[in-house]
């Protein structure tokens, strides 16, 4: 296994906000829509689901995806 | 019967509400909702995936949105309604689309490719040192081979492969999670539980992640 510095870098920063509990990509799902939502109609999401955004946080593909699905229904409520 | 034949009969209607789309979608759907589900569905994917398809994104939009169609034809019934229809099922797309792609920029690389990594093997830690003096060489060189014998300590084999697989060959989790006959979710328990044991380990030996990371 070779670990170059960036890589070193990337796992090191990880870690100061890794806990015991934290949701998985299934979880994540389960709520993006509702996170979604409150996030376009400015409710602070962050507050009511703080574990959701914990793993928008950690987790490139859940975040990627997010960002997808708030561009989208922006388009589609934009009629 | 009768009720059938109304519902279908409403096919000019527009679905707006999530009860109006939750009856239409209910076997057999109305040709009309599919048809107006597809469409939105379409219109929202080209809206978020332009970035990423270029000249074939007509036709992987519209592949995307008729299997994202089957998906919430299939599981319409988990939705809550805590939000519109409409965003929950452009959920569904959306993750749809992103999965297709990622497998579909990375479809050249094969399992086989990344058989020969042997977790065992100790191979030469590479650093780079472009500006570094002799004094913070050395420094970072035994920070990253700290970290090392404590990952190799640490860490079960499949752990330290997927590890591999995602921060030294880049490789997207989605394409990892097929790699690993696993799925997504479990890829990403599965570092959580790394990064914990990374965390809980490097505390006991007095390590602070966020200061190695300043002096590096």
């Amino acid at each position: 296994m070779k670990l170059n510095k960036d890589v070193l870098k990337k796992i090191l920063s990880k870690l100061p906000q890794t806990h015991e509990e934290e949701i998985g990509c299934d979880d994540c799902f389960e709520e993006l829509h509702t996170f979604a939502e409150m996030e376009l109609e400015g409710k602070s999401p962050e507050k009511a689901m703080p574990l959701i955004k914990e793993h928008l946080d950690n987790c490139g593909e859940c975040r990627q995806e997010y960002q997808a699905l708030l561009e989208a229904i922006k388009v589609l409520n934009d009629k | 019967m009768i009720n059938w034949f109304k519902r279908r009969s409403q096919s000019s209607n527009s679905y707006q509400t999530n009860e109006e789309w939750i009856s239409a979608l209910k076997p057999p759907p109305e040709d009309a909702a599919i048809q107006q589900l597809r469409n939105h569905l379409v219109k929202g994917l080209k809206a978020s995936l332009y970035k990423y398809v270029d000249r074939e994104l007509d036709n992987f939009v519209e592949d995307i949105a008729q299997d994202s169609v089957l998906k919430i034809l299939d599981k319409y019934d988990t939705f809550r309604g805590e939000s519109k229809f409409t965003t929950w099922a452009m959920k569904v797309a959306v993750r749809e689309g992103y999965s297709e792609l990622r497998k579909k920029r990375y479809n050249d690389i094969s399992l086989e490719q990344y058989s020969s990594y042997n977790p065992d093997e100790k191979e030469a830690v590479e650093i780079e040192h472009e500006q570094a003096g002799p004094d913070q060489l050395t420094h970072e060189s035994m920070v990253v081979q700290k970290v090392m014998k404590i990952m190799e300590e640490e860490l079960t084999k499949k752990q330290q492969k997927v590890l591999q697989l995602l921060m030294i060959d880049q490789i997207p989790m989605t394409v990892v999670s097929e790699m690993m006959d696993s799925n997504r979710n479990a890829i990403y328990k599965l570092v959580h539980d790394a990064r914990l044991k990374l965390k809980n380990r490097m505390e006991v030996e007095g390590m602070d992640p966020e200061e190695i990371l300043n002096e590096m």
